[in-house]
């Protein structure tokens, strides 16, 4: 009995050992040229989106550069972790990214990606001009344009239509809807997001910009405008603002316990495609006293540092910008394209949605790339806190988060 | 003797009610699921759904069956958590034994210095963890998942099983011993079969735990998913119907694995085992 458990144990550290030394010796040359003809493109996109680019978008490429093309679908949240996770031992297996342009600060600070400025020309010449700055820290381009993307504001036409109102065009008529709906319902039916994350702070940029104000500065008159007007409104909106992010509202519309918010334009896809909500509709949104301001969101493209496949994926990317692959994303999937002369026809269905998000982008600003872009958002998250949450003095407040932002900015200037 | 009396009658009286009240507060999450997965979306979009729906349909299902997108997950995550299982308990149901049975002065340091690795939140240690993995070529691989899952789970498996073994009178080895036995042919024989049910809950603990985790696959896996990674991925993207499905699939094995490992976990293992 004793002989069977020596050799018992003996046979489960063989068999661990060999099962180690094959996973951590792999076949050396062989298998970088093997890699060689393989892409890996991370994407975070919906199901709809990968049939697309995995029926219309990879193929062409795929044959013409005899490269299979593995896709990755990666969230934009989660694609830092992994990179850093890869960068750091020294065996990136990621050869392009498309990222969400509100995330990209920390793949520039962390050393993620590959600094693209020497190949600046490939950026086509009828490229949206504002969509290249995105891409853009201290000078050195790290992004390529790739798609533009803005918030544009849903709502529910048959609960318009019950009351009888007509869609907010400014700050004036959005608080009266808001009431509206809290009198006629006893329960707010807006929302403007207020979660304390990054979706309130797209929010709160809209609003300081649209009243004139920096939300880089926070204690300027536009600022001022912006926390005094969203004082006023707040007792009238959804309970669900203070959770409300870019996922949230898709359930919120569907459900129809909120009648009127500003998402991304995926909403449409999920909500008409996937369950049939026609009675959601959609248009560009409201101005604010100043005039119409809309963040600037969207995807760019990058290249991880150390990508394996990097010469393959500069190609990639050039191809991800041409006319070809642009219009095919217009007709496909009504993405907006990042060129001025490509054109698709959308899906009838989706229309009204493409005309309200190229009605918006006309008022699209690019968030500032600034390396303390972490200390902004929590300037501009705590004073929404302290202001409408806590009820503390605005000017009071706002001057205590600029002098936060300014201080930061000095660090970051000092290093 | 009176207060013990009243108290007697109380639990009495209580026990069947809390009993139901408690299945019940643990049942109407999964019937929820289960129900927003079978029902046509126009029963659930809406401000106040039926808690009961009356149309039922298997449109959901079929589309998340057909997708292709639910075996390869389904099956990374199954064999990751069985394995996992299998060597947790080989590789601690020993080492508990020899703890359980050290002097007082040295058993509780050592048990307590299993626990020294979970003091650490996971997503503290996880990027260090995948960095070291990703070096040993262990990224999307079923053995870089065991062995992430091995370090959340091994030191909670040799805890519950240090206190199995606890319970198991040194007498009943001795006996064996003095009868002949070897001390290996005495564990496998006589001590481990007492050990079942200790070791069937840690081996259902075990499993759950790999199961459902998260935040290691998430560093750990590129392309091959797990099925929280999948389910994560529906909830990400907003589709409600598609989320219920597959968080239905992930709470059938569940249930599977805790029914058929049930019937170990029974009391009076111990009862008449040591004869005066």
């Amino acid at each position: 009995m004793r002989k069977f458990y020596a050799k018992l144990i003996a046979i489960l550290v063989i068999v661990s050992l060999v099962g180690t030394l094959i996973a951590g010796c792999g076949g050396g040359s062989s298998q970088s040229e093997a890699r060689k003809k393989v892409l890996k493109v991370s994407m975070g996109l919906g199901e709809v989106e990968w049939e697309v680019m995995k029926e219309h978008i990879f193929p062409p490429f795929e044959e013409k550069y005899g490269v299979k093309i593995e896709p990755l679908q990666i969230e934009a949240g989660d694609l830092i972790p992994k990179l850093e996770a890869m960068h750091k031992a020294n065996a990136m297996d990621i050869d392009i990214i498309t990222q969400d342009n509100m995330q990209l600060a920390p793949l520039v600070a962390k050393g993620l990606v590959e600094d693209l400025s020497q190949y600046r020309d490939m950026i086509p010449k009828e490229v949206i001009p504002s969509l290249v700055p995105v891409g853009e820290f201290d000078g050195k381009l790290y992004f390529m344009p790739y798609r533009p993307n803005v918030e544009i504001a849903f709502y529910n036409k048959d609960k318009f239509n019950e009351y009888g109102l007509k869609l907010p065009t400014n700050w004036d008529e959005l608080l009266e809807i808001a009431k509206t709906f809290k009198e006629k319902e006893g329960i707010g039916r807006v929302i403007i997001k207020l979660n304390l994350g990054p979706d309130s702070t797209v929010h709160m940029f809209d609003l300081i910009r649209s009243a004139g104000g920096d939300p880089t500065v926070l204690n300027d008159e536009g600022s001022i405008k912006a926390f005094e007007f969203l004082r006023e409104i707040y007792p009238y909106l959804s309970p669900d603002s203070k959770k409300a992010d870019w996922n949230t509202p898709v359930e919120y519309l569907a459900k129809e316990t909120v009648y009127l918010v500003r998402n991304w334009p995926y909403t449409a896809n999920v909500l008409v495609e996937k369950y049939g909500k026609e009675n959601i509709l959609a248009y560009p949104g409201w101005a604010g006293p100043v005039k119409t301001s809309n963040v600037l969101g969207g995807e760019v493209i990058g290249i991880p540092t150390g990508s394996p496949n990097k010469e393959m994926a500069m190609k990639f990317m050039e191809y991800l910008m041409s006319k070809e692959v642009q219009e095919k994303l217009v007709t496909k999937l009504g993405w907006p394209s990042m060129r001025s002369d490509a054109y698709g026809k959308v899906a009838e269905w989706q229309k009204p949605y493409f005309e309200a998000i190229n009605e918006a982008l006309k008022h699209a600003e690019p968030r500032p790339n600034l390396v303390y872009w972490a200390d902004v958002d929590k300037a501009i998250n705590g004073a929404l806190r302290e202001i409408i949450f806590e009820g503390k003095d605005i000017k009071t407040t706002l001057d205590k988060y600029h002098n936060m932002i300014e201080e930061a900015k000095k660090a970051a200037e000092s290093k | 003797m009176r207060e013990v009396n009243i108290s007697e009658k109380i639990s009495k009286v209580a026990y069947i009610p809390i009993a139901i009240i408690a299945a019940i507060l643990m049942v109407i999450p999964v019937y929820i699921l289960f129900m927003t997965s079978f029902a046509v979306p126009s029963d659930i979009l809406k401000p106040h759904p039926d808690f009961f729906i009356t149309r039922f349909t298997l449109d959901h299902w079929r589309s998340v069956l057909a997708s292709g997108n639910l075996w390869p997950p389904f099956r990374k995550s199954f064999v990751v958590a069985t394995i996992t299982t299998i060597i947790a308990i080989v590789m601690a149901a020993p080492a508990a034994y020899v703890i359980a049975r050290m002097p007082s002065k040295i058993k509780y340091p050592v048990v307590l210095s299993l626990f020294f690795t979970r003091m650490f939140p996971d997503v503290g240690i996880a990027l260090p963890i995948a960095v070291q993995f990703i070096r040993l070529n262990l990224m999307d691989t079923y053995l870089g998942l065991v062995m992430a899952h091995l370090i959340v789970n091994l030191p909670f498996a040799a805890w519950i099983l240090v206190g199995t073994f606890e319970t198991i009178p040194k007498d009943l080895e001795e006996a064996a011993l003095v009868d002949g036995t070897s001390k290996l042919t005495a564990l496998s024989k006589i001590i481990m079969p007492i050990a079942l049910p200790g070791i069937a809950v840690t081996a259902i603990f075990v499993w759950l735990n790999s199961w459902n985790e998260f935040t290691y696959a998430l560093y750990l896996t590129i392309s091959d998913r797990t099925l929280p990674l999948q389910i994560y991925y529906y909830v990400q993207r907003g589709g409600i119907f598609d989320s219920a499905t597959y968080a239905a699939i992930l709470t059938i094995p569940v249930m599977l694995v805790t029914f058929f490992l049930q019937k170990y976990m029974k009391s009076g293992y111990l009862a008449g085992a040591v004869k005066g």
